[in-house]
């Protein structure tokens, strides 16, 4: 519940800033220009506002659809992001976003349709060629639906642009307007999972790993094409049992028929977002091992992510054909 | 730590009666008063008076630990009962038209509304906002300190369109904020707790002096030895960091080498029983 949404004068009579302040009848309404004089100013600390973050309804006025990073992606060489909300629900302690912003509140912006006027002009750039377009990379794409609404208004784009494929990114059970949606064959509901220790140590907020398989299995029914995301891989001693019991807990539940893509990636945080995490929870262990910088990068040792990733490709390959996997890492 | 600034003696009087402050006769620049987790200024009237004394108690606690900031006081509003207290969750300056957001993480159980500050008094009153004539100098000054989630303005309505500000006394002031007690309590509280969060995290290692007095680092290598340090509570380890068992390095360089050289041979676990 927020006690104060922020909305920009310009989005004031918006019918979905309307909407979404419905959902919150006893929040005060706080009127601002720009909703940068509240999100990410100076002057603000992430871990406190993360305490009760505020709702902040905006308008994105340009750059709706940005170029993935390098190492993003899921074999497509077109790969794109976009995101309609900023920041996240839950409160994952290696996520980049903490690091990033100063401001750890939810941003939302409700111009859906300039997103989805973008993500068309941008698929007919290649229309020879299949365009990725990922969704959750600056928030949950799902986390925050029943304030969002965010998949009932952007599936019907897809739906229409064959050559255009969608990525809902999730840890997320929000999965009730998928469930009464008709599945779309270009959009891939993906789930990301660490091993539950490491879960419930440092994915604060989020569903349990047999809650997230048991909404997987409920989309898989309902013949929704599905991606599992490890990534980050996350160390501790003896990973290597609990990723084994991570990936035999999920593929023993779910049909390997629906899975489109499995995809691994190594800790990779750029090294001021980095070194403002550490400043905001000096206390947490995931903080307190060995780091080691690489080109602006702050990753694990060479020669341990080379160990996790490697176990983990192997491990994967005794429940999923070769084809169905891919290395998230930037290239050299 | 809190820091409260209030514009009026007659403002401030029921604070340090019910939070029992001290005088501070170290302090001749504006009337001080204290105790072991509050300090509380008396500005003057105008935003310029509320900005010398808000950097001038900061200033007097440079160094000290992080504190939250309230200002406190009466506001006038065109419409809102006399007696309400209200948290500001915007704040005007309305010669310059800046505008300032403050972080409200706290629960609170007052209402928030807009606070407008004027430079002279004003006959009318304007719409859907708070008018006060010191907020805006104190928040402008207050956030060079802190981050905006502890700097707040909590409000007594004085005077209305029914009560004007002609009925204003110093006697109707001292009553109007000992009235809000109860509320002015449940800002301060948990912006006491705040700011004690603040403190844990930015707490340095108590071992850091031992390691200094042992040994000479530099600015650069303090930093790096205060990161370390925290490396080493972060991983639970049974033994605390001591200089003692560095003893056989001779320059701060070589003990920050050592320490890094433990600290990465450690192994890290998620799991509390096998952390424990």
């Amino acid at each position: 519940m927020h006690r104060l949404i922020y909305i920009e004068e310009d989005v004031a009579d918006h019918p979905r800033t309307k909407t979404i302040c419905e959902r919150f009848p006893k929040a005060t309404k706080v009127y601002c220009k720009y909703y940068g004089e509240v999100f990410n100013r100076k002057g603000q600390n992430f871990r406190l506002q993360k305490q009760q973050p505020a709702l902040l309804l905006a308008r994105k006025h340009k750059k709706h659809v940005l170029n993935a990073p390098d190492g993003y992606g899921i074999g497509g060489r077109r790969n794109y992001y976009f995101s309609h909300m900023l920041n996240c629900v839950y409160d994952c302690r290696y996520c980049f976003l903490q690091g990033m912003y100063r401001s750890a509140n939810y941003v939302i912006f409700v111009n859906y349709e300039d997103f989805q006027q973008s993500i068309i002009e941008t698929a007919a750039l290649h229309p020879d060629e299949e365009s990725w377009f990922f969704s959750g990379y600056d928030c949950d794409s799902l986390a925050y639906e029943p304030v969002t609404d965010f998949t009932s208004h952007f599936l019907p784009t897809f739906a229409q642009l064959p050559n255009a494929h969608l990525e809902l990114r999730t840890k997320s059970l929000q999965i009730r307007t998928l469930l009464k949606s008709k599945p779309i064959d270009n959009c891939v509901v993906a789930y990301s999972f660490t091993p539950e220790e490491i879960s419930q140590a440092l994915e604060h907020g989020v569903p349990s790993v047999e809650k997230r398989i048991e909404a997987m299995i409920k989309l898989q029914q309902h013949g929704w094409r599905l991606g599992l995301r490890f990534d980050p891989m996350i160390y501790q001693v003896g990973f290597e049992e609990i990723y084994k019991n991570l990936f035999e807990q999920i593929f023993s539940r779910l049909s390997a028929d629906s899975i489109h893509s499995v995809s691994l990636g190594t800790l990779r945080t750029p090294k001021a977002f980095h070194q403002n995490m550490v400043s905001l929870y000096p206390e947490e262990k995931l903080f307190a091992g060995r780091f080691d910088e690489s080109r602006g990068m702050i990753t694990y040792q060479r020669e341990l992510e080379e160990q996790m990733t490697d176990f983990c490709y192997d491990q994967l390959m005794q429940h999923i054909p070769q084809s169905l996997f891919f290395a998230c890492t930037p290239p050299e | 730590m809190i820091n409260i600034i209030t514009a009026l003696q007659c403002e401030a009087r029921p604070l340090i009666e019910h939070y029992k402050l001290r005088g501070n006769a170290r302090h001749n620049a504006f009337r001080c008063y204290q105790s072991d987790e509050m300090q509380l200024i008396v500005s003057g009237i105008g935003k310029l008076a509320a900005a010398t004394a808000t950097t001038y108690l900061a200033a007097s606690n440079s160094g000290a630990t992080t504190c939250a900031w309230l200002n406190l006081g009466i506001a006038g509003h065109a419409d809102k009962p006399v007696g309400e207290a209200l948290l500001a969750h915007k704040l005007i300056d309305s010669a310059s038209e800046q505008q300032w957001f403050p972080g409200i993480v706290m629960p609170i159980i007052c209402n928030s509304a807009t606070l407008t500050t004027v430079d002279k008094p004003e006959q009318s009153y304007r719409k859907g906002t708070m008018v006060d004539m010191e907020a805006s100098g104190f928040y402008a000054a207050a956030a060079r300190f802190q981050s905006c989630e502890l700097i707040h303005s909590l409000k007594i309505i004085s005077d209305n369109r029914q009560h004007t500000s002609e009925q204003i006394t110093e006697k109707t002031t001292t009553a109007m904020i000992h009235d809000s007690i109860a509320t002015i309590d449940s800002i301060i509280n948990p912006l006491l707790e705040l700011s004690s969060q603040l403190n844990a995290i930015e707490q340095v290692p108590p071992e850091m002096y031992d390691f200094m007095a042992q040994w000479h680092f530099t600015t650069y290598q303090q930093n790096e030895l205060r990161h370390l340090l925290r490396r080493w509570h972060a991983l639970s380890l049974a033994n605390k960091p001591s200089p003692h068992d560095f003893t056989n390095h001779t320059t701060s360089k070589a003990v920050l080498v050592a320490i890094k050289i433990f600290l990465d041979a450690e192994p890290i676990s998620f799991n509390k029983k096998a952390a424990q």
